[in-house]
C-alpha cells in the first residue's frame, strides 16, 4: 500500500533476504568488462535482490515520500475520489446499457412483426451466414481472377467487419473525410455468370 | 345436413391439402390479402472520428492518477535509453524537470536537490523553449459554419442521414427508404434503394441481414377493397458509411443531410420519431 510510506513504520516486506545465489547470466560482471552496453542491459534486466529498501524491487525516486504527499491529500481524501469514480463510472455503464436495451426491443418488436407479416422473409432475416464458406460458384470465379480483383472478391465477406471501419483517434486525419470515393469494379458472381 | 355438406367440412379439415376434392359448386375462395404492404428504410450511421472530449471530472482525475504515478515509478533508466551525456538524454531531463514541476510544484524539478547537475547552461538555451505542437484541431470549419451536408463535423458524435422526399404530396425528411421488389430479400432491397437514391459513390456496408426496428404507416382511411394491404411497414436497416459522400438522384430525393439525434428530432414527424428514436445511439 503506498500510502504506508507516509507512516514512519515498519514494512511489511523483509529489509533484507537472505543472501541466494544468482543466476550467471544475472549476475553482475566486474568493472572495465567487455561490453559496457551488455551490463547496462543486465542491470536493467535483473534489478540486484538484495532488500535494503521498502519497495519490492528496490528503486523508488529518492524523494518519493515528499512527492506522495504533495500528489495525495490525506487518506480520507483519496477514499473519497476512489468512490466517486466508480460512481461515474457506474452511471456511464448505465446508460449505456439502457441505450443498448432499448435499442434490442426495437429491434425484437420489428422481428415479431416480420414474423406475423412473411415467415418466408423472416426466416431468411434470421439466417446466420459463415463468412468462411466459399459457394462453387465464387470458389470458380476466384481460380480465373488475379491480384487485386481477387483480393476485392474477399474484401467484404458477409457477416465479418470491413477493414475500413476505424477506431476514432484523438485528432481527426489531416486530410479529413474522403469525400472523392469512386466504387472499383468489384467483380461478382452474379454478373460473371450472365 | 347433408352428406355432402359433412364431406366438405371433413375435407376442409384434412391435413393433406391433396386429398381434398374440388366440388364444381364450391365458390372460389376469396384472395387472401398480404398483411401489409413492405418497404425497407436504411439508418446509414457515420460513426465518430475522434474520442470524446473528457469531462472536468474525468480530467481532473486522470491528472491526480498521473501525478501519484509519477510519484511512485521506477526512477527513469537514463543510462538504457540514451548515451550518456548526450543531447537527447539533455533534452528528455529538461522535458522531465518540467513535467515534475507542474505535478508537484515548488521544490521538484528544477529546484529539487536531485535535479541531474550534469546539464549545462548551453543544453537549456537549446532545448528551454516549449515545442510547438502541430497537431489537426478537433474542432472542425463545418462545426463552425453549421455545414449539415458536411460528414467532417461533430467528429465526436454518430450522425446519421436523413434525406427529403415526397411523402403524399409533401416534402417530409425521413431515412432513404422505398418499396421492396417481389421475391427479393429485405437487407438486399435497402442497399438497392440506398445506392438508387442516394448514388453509388459512398462506402457503405450494412450491418446484418435483421431489421433493426419498425415503422408501421396507416392509411387516414381504412382501404375499402380487401386485396389493398391495411398498413405499410418500414422496416428499418443499419448501415455505416466509411468514405464518399452523396449524390441525390433528384427525381425522389430533393435534399440530404447528416445529422446528430437531436437535429433529427426537431426535423422529422412526431410519429416517425417515435418509432425511429430508439434504434438511434444517444451520443
Amino acid at each position: 500500500m503506498p500510502l504506508s510510506l507516509l507512516a514512519a513504520s515498519s514494512s511489511k516486506l523483509p529489509l533484507r533476504v537472505a543472501q541466494t545465489s544468482v543466476r550467471c547470466y544475472a549476475a553482475p560482471r566486474k568493472e572495465g568488462g567487455l561490453d559496457a552496453a551488455k551490463e547496462i542491459i543486465r542491470r536493467s534486466l535483473y534489478p540486484p535482490n538484495v532488500r535494503n529498501k521498502p519497495t519490492p524491487t528496490g528503486t523508488w525516486r529518492p524523494d518519493v515520500a515528499r512527492a506522495l504527499q504533495k500528489a495525495i491529500p490525506s487518506k480520507q481524501a483519496h477514499e473519497t475520489i476512489e468512490r466517486a469514480w466508480k460512481l461515474h463510472l457506474r452511471h456511464i455503464r448505465h446508460q449505456r446499457d439502457a441505450d443498448l436495451m432499448r435499442k434490442y426491443e426495437c429491434m425484437k418488436k420489428a422481428m415479431d412483426e416480420l414474423e406475423k407479416i412473411d415467415p418466408h422473409l423472416y426466416k431468411e432475416a434470421n439466417r446466420v451466414e459463415d463468412p468462411r464458406v466459399r459457394t462453387q460458384a465464387e470458389v470458380e470465379l476466384a481460380k480465373m481472377l488475379r491480384g487485386p480483383e481477387r483480393k476485392a472478391l474477399d474484401a467484404r465477406s458477409p457477416g465479418l467487419f470491413p477493414r475500413e471501419l476505424r477506431v476514432p483517434a484523438d485528432t481527426p486525419p489531416r486530410d479529413g473525410w474522403n469525400y472523392s470515393w469512386k466504387p472499383s469494379n468489384r467483380p461478382s458472381v452474379e454478373k460473371l455468370a450472365s | 345436413m347433408s352428406s355432402r355438406s359433412l364431406w366438405a367440412s371433413c375435407s376442409r379439415r384434412a391435413p393433406f391439402p391433396s386429398s381434398r376434392r374440388a366440388f364444381a359448386s364450391e365458390a372460389p375462395r376469396p384472395k387472401k390479402a398480404p398483411r401489409a404492404a413492405l418497404q425497407t428504410a436504411v439508418i446509414l450511421n457515420r460513426s465518430p472520428i475522434i474520442t470524446r472530449t473528457p469531462s472536468l471530472f474525468e480530467r481532473a482525475y486522470y491528472n491526480y492518477q498521473a501525478r501519484i504515478q509519477r510519484a511512485l515509478h521506477n526512477p527513469f533508466p537514463y543510462e538504457f535509453y540514451f548515451k550518456p551525456g548526450s543531447p537527447l538524454e539533455a533534452k528528455f531531463s529538461i522535458e522531465e524537470r518540467r513535467r515534475d514541476r507542474k505535478a508537484f510544484g515548488a521544490g521538484f524539478g528544477a529546484d529539487s536537490e536531485d535535479a541531474r547537475s550534469t546539464l549545462t547552461a548551453e543544453d537549456l538555451k537549446k532545448f528551454g523553449q516549449e515545442e510547438e505542437e502541430n497537431t489537426v484541431s478537433r474542432l472542425h470549419a463545418s462545426d463552425l459554419s453549421g455545414d449539415v451536408k458536411s460528414l467532417d463535423r461533430n467528429g465526436q458524435r454518430n450522425l446519421y442521414l436523413l434525406v427529403q422526399q415526397k411523402k403524399d404530396g409533401k416534402d417530409a425528411w425521413v431515412f432513404p427508404d422505398g418499396d421492396v421488389n417481389a421475391g427479393e430479400l429485405l437487407h438486399e432491397a435497402a442497399e438497392r434503394r440506398l445506392l438508387g437514391q442516394c448514388g453509388d459513390a459512398m462506402d457503405t456496408w450494412i450491418v446484418s441481414r435483421n431489421p433493426i426496428g419498425l415503422h408501421k404507416i396507416h392509411p387516414p382511411t381504412p382501404p375499402t377493397d380487401p386485396s389493398v394491404p391495411p398498413k405499410t411497414c418500414v422496416f428499418f436497416f443499419k448501415a455505416h458509411i466509411m468514405a464518399g459522400q452523396v449524390h441525390p438522384d433528384g427525381k425522389s430525393v430533393a435534399d440530404f443531410a447528416w445529422l446528430t439525434k437531436q437535429e433529427i428530432e426537431e426535423r422529422v414527424a412526431a410519429d416517425y420519431w417515435h418509432s425511429v428514436k430508439d434504434m438511434l445511439s444517444d451520443f
